[in-house]
C-alpha cells in the first residue's frame, strides 16, 4: 500500500497528465475542423471535374480505353502512395493502415508480385519507419512541407510524380493507401486503385453534364479537353485523399486524447478516495493514541 | 436590368468569385474568348492569363493558372488550380518567378541533353508567361 505522499504525488501527476490530454484533445478539434473545412470547400472543384470527365469520356467513347493512362502499365511492379501520420498519439490510426497494407501485401503476393516489388512513395513518419524497419522499398519520403501545412501545389506535385512513374512503364499500377473519412467516430484504411485510370470509377457517379448526343461547344476538341482534364481529376484525387486521411488522423486523435482524459479523471477519483481513506485513517489512529493516553494517566 | 449570367470561379481550395455578371472575358487556349449571357452550353480549356468580368458596372479582373470553363444553364463555371485576385497576387514573388524564368531561358548553359534542355525552355516559357500576367493582373487591380 502506498503511503499517504506517494499518493498525493500520484494525484498531481495524474492531474498534471489530464492537463495536456485535455489541451491536445482541444488542439486536434481545431485541426480537426480546419481540415474538414478544406475538404468541404474543395467539394465543388472535385465534383465539377469528375462531372467533365465523365462528360467527356462518353463523348469519347470506346477511344478513352486506348489512352495511356487508361491502360495497364507495361512494367510488373506495383507502385503505392502510403499515407499515415507524422506523429503519434492517435490511438489505431496508424496500427489499422499498417494491418491494411500488410493485407494488400498479401494480396499482391496472391497476384504473384512479391513484396520487395512494390515501391512505397510515403507520407508521415510513422508509414515511413514501418516501412524500413519492415525491409521495404521507399521510394520516396514525401515530407516538404510537412503533412499538417499540405496544400493543393504539393498534392498536384505528388500526382505528377506518380503519372510520370507510371508512364515510365516500370509499373503494372499504382495504388493509394489512405484513411477514408466516414463520419467523427468512423474512418477506415482503404487501398484504391490510382492508376491506371478506371473507366467505370469515372463514368458512373456524378450526372454527366455533357452526353453524346447534346451539341456543347467543345473548344478546342473534346480530346485536348480530355487530356488536360485527366491530370487535374488525378490531382484533386491526390488532394482528397490527403483532406480525408489528415481529417480521420486528428479525429482519430481527439478521440484517443478525450479517452484519456476522462481514463485519468477516473483514476484521480479512485486515487483520492484512497488517500482520503489512509488521511482518515491515520487521523482515527492518533486520536485512539491520545485517547489511550488520557486514560492511562487518570 | 441588363442580362446577366452566373459566374463561379472555383479552385480546390475555394470558391474564389461567386457573382452575377453582364459579361466575362476569359483566356481560352486558342484565344481570348468573351462570354455573354444565355450562351451556349460550352467546355473550353484555359491557358493561364487574365480573366476579366464585368460586374454591377465595375470590370474587375482574374488571374487563372489554366484550367477549363464550363458553361452551361446560363452559368460559368472557371475550375482552375489557381485563382487570384489582384490583391491576393504577391508582386514580388511574381517578379522573382519572372527573373528565374528569363535566366532559364538564356541560352549558354549545355551540362544536359538537348531533349532535356527543350522541356526545360517549355517550362521557363509557361513559368515565365504565369509571371508576367500575374504581374498585369495586379497592376491592373491597383489603378
Amino acid at each position: 500500500m502506498a503511503s499517504v505522499k506517494e499518493l498525493r504525488i500520484r494525484i498531481k501527476s495524474v492531474g498534471n497528465i489530464k492537463q495536456i490530454t485535455r489541451a491536445m484533445e482541444m488542439v486536434s478539434s481545431t485541426k480537426l475542423r480546419r481540415f474538414q473545412d478544406r475538404a468541404v470547400s474543395s467539394r465543388p472543384y472535385a465534383e465539377e471535374i469528375t462531372g467533365l470527365v465523365s462528360g467527356l469520356a462518353a463523348v469519347l467513347g470506346p477511344e478513352v480505353a486506348d489512352k495511356p493512362l487508361f491502360k495497364k502499365g507495361a512494367g510488373d511492379k506495383l507502385c503505392m502512395l502510403l499515407i499515415t501520420s507524422d506523429r503519434g498519439l492517435c490511438g489505431a490510426y496508424n496500427t489499422n493502415i499498417f494491418a491494411q497494407l500488410e493485407r494488400y501485401i498479401a494480396a499482391a503476393k496472391a497476384d504473384g508480385v512479391d513484396e520487395k516489388d512494390i515501391d512505397f512513395l510515403v507520407y508521415g513518419r510513422k508509414g515511413y519507419r514501418y516501412l524500413s524497419k519492415r525491409g521495404l522499398t521507399v521510394e520516396a519520403f514525401l515530407v516538404e512541407p510537412p503533412l499538417e501545412n499540405i496544400d493543393f501545389a504539393q498534392a498536384a506535385a505528388t500526382s505528377k510524380q506518380l503519372m510520370v512513374r507510371f508512364l515510365d512503364g516500370k509499373y503494372s499500377r499504382v495504388d493509394i493507401l489512405y484513411s477514408a473519412f466516414q463520419s467523427m467516430v468512423k474512418y477506415v484504411p482503404r487501398a484504391v486503385p490510382f492508376l491506371p485510370v478506371e473507366q467505370e470509377g469515372v463514368t458512373e457517379g456524378e450526372e454527366a453534364s455533357i452526353s453524346k448526343d447534346s451539341d456543347v461547344i467543345l473548344e478546342p476538341d473534346a480530346e485536348t479537353i480530355f487530356d488536360s482534364l485527366i491530370p487535374r481529376y488525378l490531382e484533386i484525387r491526390i488532394y482528397n485523399a490527403l483532406l480525408e486521411s489528415l481529417t480521420s488522423e486528428y479525429a482519430a486523435r481527439r478521440s484517443s486524447m478525450k479517452a484519456a482524459t476522462d481514463a485519468a479523471t477516473d483514476m484521480q477519483k479512485l486515487l483520492k478516495g484512497q488517500y482520503n481513506r489512509l488521511r482518515q485513517e491515520g487521523i482515527t489512529k492518533e486520536l485512539l493514541d491520545i485517547v489511550g493516553g488520557v486514560e492511562a494517566l487518570k | 436590368m441588363a442580362e446577366e449570367l452566373t459566374l463561379r470561379v472555383i479552385t480546390p481550395e475555394r470558391m474564389v468569385v461567386d457573382t452575377a455578371a453582364s459579361s466575362v472575358q476569359i483566356p481560352a487556349i486558342d484565344g481570348s474568348m468573351g462570354i455573354f449571357p444565355k450562351h451556349a452550353a460550352m467546355v473550353a480549356a484555359l491557358d493561364s492569363g487574365m480573366m476579366t468580368y464585368t460586374a454591377a458596372g465595375q470590370t474587375h479582373s482574374v488571374f487563372v493558372a489554366g484550367g477549363f470553363a464550363d458553361v452551361r444553364d446560363n452559368t460559368l463555371r472557371i475550375l482552375t488550380p489557381a485563382g487570384e485576385p489582384p490583391e491576393k497576387i504577391d508582386e514580388e514573388r511574381a517578379r522573382k518567378a519572372e527573373a528565374r524564368a528569363r535566366e532559364r531561358l538564356k541560352p549558354q548553359r549545355s551540362n544536359m541533353t538537348a531533349e532535356e534542355a527543350a522541356i526545360d525552355i517549355v517550362r521557363a516559357n509557361a513559368a515565365l508567361h504565369r509571371a508576367i500576367m500575374r504581374l498585369k493582373v495586379s497592376q491592373r487591380g491597383r489603378r
